[in-house]
């Protein structure tokens, strides 16, 4: 077992105090559930010197409802995402995915906010500090090069949280506090399409709290995943769909995709679709956008090619799955 | 051949019950520990420095800045020990450190003690070690390629070794066949995976110049012998201990370089050592099951007999000689004994290659080449209308029977199995009659009993076992063999008890202390119960002679005349009774407290042929096993779902049935990893999947139902008729998934594994030709 590096754990009282002590020290990072972090400090892939803990801080830990909004502490746990009564009446779809999340242990501790800002993967990153070494480190960190595309300058390695792509089709927005105070932003803007860099957050600045608006009457969302094994494995492609149907026709269709690109991604284009009825065409065009907007690399031990095929058959058997109620 | 020993006619009897585990509480409850829980408050903390390269001279190692680092106790490398070590006699090119150069990449090259593991972390950075790199071979085909450096001075070609041989007249029987096919697999090398990383606790005495060594071993007696010899020391200064194993399936049944590291280290410190391994660091010790390749051509009649059998296989052994003689000879030999082969041809190539080591894995050898076989058995079965029981059932062995390649069969319950799992299965009303996407595939496999001659063949017996008997009445069974999960400790205990009598909470097992119990070659190869089985029946029939010779005296009667009671003795027909504890007293009165020995060798006429490689293969009795799979397969994704595993396996004589019930599912489960999910992967030499994440063991999410059957063909060999009973079920999942989703998709599969990316492409290519021939319909 790898020994973890020494660190001071803060425990932050508000929002601001945390915000003061991220930005006061480059080498701080914020502990949730820690299911993530912890690996990776055990990896030697984060070294930090303090860690704050929000869990004193009012509402972090919070499910609560106002104003048409569902609105999510960052430190809510998956397990608790899966089994809620609010949550599993305001979106069930995110519900359904928080529970396929990894395993139940991790579940018990992994959080809503670790999830959205799970760090990017690779294969040749998530390995042990002996192994990067001898590779001469990765574009990602501590290195120059990119394994996967050695001529690039562009890190691959992909985004796996399975929450991100439902509440990108949910239309979630997110509550950033920093040191200025809180801002609220859509979800896509917390992103940036960056392997090495792919949360759009300033020194400083944390993700607080997940808005979700109230669906649609008549929007029906879901979100599938492929992956080798029934639990524990990050998605290989993830797909999530919100689909309104009126009269027979698609009224709104949007998709948002995990596993295949440095960050969750809504499918643009899914506006076209507007009007058009629910058939094998459609299938083959939500299918086709897919395959033309992931874009996985050899970020995985599983081939790229297979991630971009399953991405696109698990969008058009949820799309379909979606149009006939069953 | 004589009949096996019938069973006590006491009706509790305690051979045959359903016996929760020994030591099953200890470890539930989590009191039970293992390497890394002993108490070493005092410990050094042991690290090592891996290779960086998969293949490289090493040109200049500098340990003087790590050496002078404070609180640095011991630094070692490749200068400290010169003596090549390796569990063959005639394979020995293993050293613990490596030595002028290195063959992996994480291959050892300095270890170093330290007062923690923090400073120990600083003195592995601060060795300088200068590489001049070699090309680098991760396939056995770059390997053998013309002009390839060789990875061992002595062995050209980079050929570990090459098998040839053959039985019978192959030419002949495909000239008589009246349909022969070829096909060609390929299986991704796998790993064990066993839940306990590796870990050694070592202590050297400088006083009295003794060590101690605990150790994550299945065989303490061969870590014992190699510790010794690669030290240089006398092996009666050594004691070696085996505290609770967490799995093994093979990693552990050869002297592993860590151990021998930690004892070097804890001399050089004058002090203890632990050493721990990386879940990674297991990994690369690895010794499991080798990427291979088979060609396989069989020739059957039209009644599905088969005529003969033509084989190739090639195996990516790694950097090391390790057991790989033995497991390229296991794929050839079990071949045989579990269908009749009037002929067969066996070549096979081992080869030295830049990745770890490769090793025995649970089903030894038979694995790959049972997918090969069953899978083209059922092919060629279903060209000639033949069903997949029918054309097994053509081919079934009649006990007594010799096989080709001089293996003995004396008991074969794999009738029993067939009938078994095709009527639990509903196979008759089902097969070819489920919807799109579903399957049923069969598979059958079968296993050695213990090898008839041990790696280090020396004529002493294969094994002995002590019972001691004190005025408490308490009585003590030592072994040397190695409890590591799968059981044995319960098992040996049930035997002597069913032997003597007696209840078994008279009982308590003592396992594999170097300085208590007596030599045992180890847990590997499906010995214990068989061997060990049988040393313990020895060691309690000569205590139940004194016992009953004690309750004789004090029942003035002739000891033929006693019977034993769970409690007691008696003059049989009559009611004169004298206690337990009496017997005992009067047993041990003039004697003192008594320890029995019994010993078990395997009869020569068992011991197999005469030709080169006949050693590999023989064993007292062989167990047999079937086994059905229903799998639903997802065409858009290619996963695969085992819906429903029926099996059946004969073991021979089931003395502990809840024990062999586990077994047979853990056998089950074991190989359905490597069957869908589980591979290693090398790319230039650096281990890609060496973690648990990326390393796919299945989780209980895949985990189906598997209904187990114990079919019992008591074999005259086995004590009370037993065989083994944890690797014969191996061998037949691979097929009988491979089959299934034959049936569920319409391709038959050519290797290992059936993974999600494997089947998908099968899935499209499959849809290209069926597009590709209605194109050219169209166009006719």
């Amino acid at each position: 077992m790898e020994l973890l590096p020494e660190f001071v754990v803060r425990h932050a009282e508000t929002p601001q105090e945390a915000a003061r002590l991220l930005a006061g020290d480059a080498g701080a990072r914020i502990l949730a559930g820690g299911t993530g972090l912890v690996a990776n400090m055990r990896l030697g892939l984060d070294a930090p010197s303090v860690l704050v803990s929000l869990d004193r801080v009012k509402g972090f830990r919070d499910v609560t409802e106002l104003g048409g909004v569902l609105r999510l502490g960052a430190g809510v746990t998956l397990s608790r995402l899966a089994t809620d009564a609010d949550v599993g009446r305001w979106a069930p779809a995110l519900a359904a995915a928080a529970a396929t999340v990894a395993a139940p242990a991790h579940r018990s501790a992994a959080t809503l906010g670790g999830n959205l800002c799970l760090d990017t993967r690779c294969v040749f990153y998530n390995q042990n500090e002996t192994w990067r070494h001898s590779i001469g480190y990765c574009l990602k960190y501590r290195g120059d090069l990119c394994h996967v595309a050695p001529r690039g300058k562009r890190c691959h390695a992909a985004y796996s949280g399975d929450l991100a792509p439902v509440l990108l089709v949910l239309g979630a927005e997110v509550e950033i506090a920093g040191p200025g105070g809180v801002r609220r932003a859509p979800l896509g803007a917390l992103y940036r399409d960056d392997g090495a860099q792919h949360l759009a957050l300033a020194r400083g600045e944390f993700l607080a709290a997940v808005l979700v608006p109230a669906a649609r009457h008549g929007t029906r969302v879901a979100y599938r995943k492929a992956r080798v094994r029934g639990a524990i494995d990050f998605p290989l492609a993830g797909v999530a769909v919100a689909l309104e149907i009126e009269d027979g026709r698609v009224r709104d269709l949007r998709v948002a995709l995990t596993g295949t690109n440095p960050c969750p991604l809504l499918l643009a284009g899914t506006g076209e679709f507007r009007g058009q009825a629910p058939d094998r065409a459609l299938l083959d065009k939500v299918a086709k956008l897919v395959q033309r907007q992931a874009s996985p690399q050899r970020t995985t031990v599983t081939s790229s090619n297979y991630r971009r095929q399953v991405a696109a058959a698990i969008a058009r058997r949820v799309v379909s799955e979606l149009a006939v109620p069953g | 051949m004589s009949d096996p020993i019938p069973l006590s006619s006491v009706t509790s009897r305690v051979a045959g019950r359903r016996q929760p585990l020994l030591d099953g509480i200890e470890k539930v409850t989590g009191r039970a520990r293992f390497t890394a829980d002993l108490p070493a408050a005092n410990a050094l903390t042991g690290a090592i420095l891996t290779s960086p390269m998969a293949h490289a001279e090493i040109v200049r190692i500098d340990t003087s800045r790590a050496r002078a680092l404070p609180g640095v106790r011991a630094v070692i490398t490749g200068e400290d020990c010169d003596v090549p070590f390796g569990i063959l006699p005639i394979a020995r090119n293993e050293y613990p450190l490596a030595r002028d150069k290195v063959r992996y990449w994480g291959e050892a090259v300095a270890a170093v003690a330290a007062d923690d593991a923090k400073t120990a972390r600083a003195a592995l950075e601060l060795i300088e070690v200068e590489y001049r790199a070699l090309p680098v071979y991760t396939t056995a085909a770059e390997a053998r390629a013309e002009g390839a450096v060789l990875l061992h001075r002595d062995k050209p070609g980079n050929i570990e070794r090459e098998v040839g041989n053959s039985f019978g007249d192959v030419e002949a029987g495909f000239a008589a066949a009246d349909l022969v096919r070829e096909q060609s697999c390929h299986y991704s090398e796998v790993a064990h995976a066993q839940m306990e990383p590796d870990c050694t606790l070592a202590d050297f005495d400088p006083e009295s110049g003794r060590l101690t060594l605990q150790s994550v071993t299945q065989v303490p007696y061969y870590v014992h012998l190699t510790v010794a010899e690669c030290l240089k020391m006398d092996p009666a200064s050594i004691r070696v201990v085996k505290p609770f194993v967490g799995g093994g399936f093979g990693h552990r049944t050869e002297t592993l370089p860590f151990e021998i590291i930690a004892a070097l280290l804890a001399r050089a410190a004058a002090g203890t050592v632990k050493l721990q391994l990386t879940r990674a660091q297991t990994f690369t010790i690895h010794r499991a099951r080798p990427e291979t390749d088979i060609r396989l051509k069989i020739g059957m009649k039209r009644s599905g007999e088969i005529t003969a059998v033509d084989a190739e296989v090639v195996q990516r052994g790694g950097a090391i000689a390790g057991y790989g003689i033995i497991t390229i000879l296991y794929a050839g030999a079990l071949m045989h004994a579990l269908y009749r082969l009037p002929a067969a041809r066996y070549r096979g190539f081992r080869v030295y290659t830049n990745t770890p080591p490769c090793g025995p894995m649970r089903g030894h050898g038979g694995v790959d080449m049972r997918h090969a076989f069953d899978g083209l058995l059922d092919a060629m079965a279903g060209e000639l209308g033949l069903d997949a029981f029918a054309v097994r059932r053509a081919n079934l062995i009649t006990p007594p029977y010799r096989t080709i390649n001089d293996l003995q069969i004396n008991s074969c319950g794999l009738p029993e199995c067939l009938d078994w799992v095709e009527q639990a299965s509903g196979w008759r009303a089902r097969k070819g009659k489920l919807p799109r996407g579903r399957g049923l595939g069969l598979g059958c496999s079968h296993f050695i009993s213990g090898a008839a001659k041990p790696v280090h063949w020396t004529g002493e017996p294969h094994a002995t076992v002590n019972l001691r008997l004190d005025f408490d009445g308490s009585i003590t069974l030592l072994t040397g063999a190695a409890d590591i999960g799968q059981g044995s400790s319960t098992l040996l205990a049930q035997i002597a008890a069913e032997a003597l009598g007696l209840e078994l909470s008279r009982f308590r097992v003592v396992s594999a202390d170097s300085a208590i119990t007596p030599k045992d070659n180890g847990s590997y190869s499906s010995r214990v119960s068989l061997m060990v089985g049988n040393a313990a029946l020895a060691a309690a029939e000569e205590l139940r002679r004194h016992l009953v010779a004690g309750a004789a005296r004090k029942l003035e009667a002739r000891p033929e005349e006693v019977e034993c009671l769970a409690d007691g003795y008696r003059v049989i027909g009559t009611e004169r009774v004298v206690a337990y504890h009496d017997a005992v007293h009067a047993a041990l009165e003039t004697t003192g407290p008594i320890t029995t020995r019994g010993t078990y060798t395997v009869p020569r006429e068992l011991q197999g042929g005469k030709y080169r490689g006949a050693g590999v293969g023989p064993s007292p009795a062989y167990s047999y096993a079937a086994q059905v799979v229903e799998v639903a397969v997802d065409e858009d994704t290619g996963e695969i779902k085992v819906e429903k595993i029926w099996v059946a396996h004969d073991c021979g004589f089931a003395i502990n049935p809840l024990a062999v019930e586990g077994q047979v599912q853990g056998a089950v489960w074991f190989a359905m990893g490597q069957a869908l999910s589980e591979e290693t992967e090398f790319r230039n030499g650096m281990p890609m999947r060496a973690n648990l994440l990326d390393y796919r063991v299945p989780t209980i999410a895949e985990s189906p139902p598997i209904e187990v059957k114990i079919v019992e063909a008591r074999d005259p060999s086995g004590p009370y008729g037993a065989k083994e009973a944890s690797e014969g079920a191996v061998g037949g999942f691979g097929p009988a998934l491979a089959s299934a989703v034959a049936e569920a998709i319409g391709i038959r599969m050519q290797g290992l594994p059936l993974s999600p990316d494997r089947v998908l492409e099968a899935i499209h290519a499959r849809r290209r030709n069926e597009r590709l021939k209605a194109a050219l319909k169209d166009t006719r």
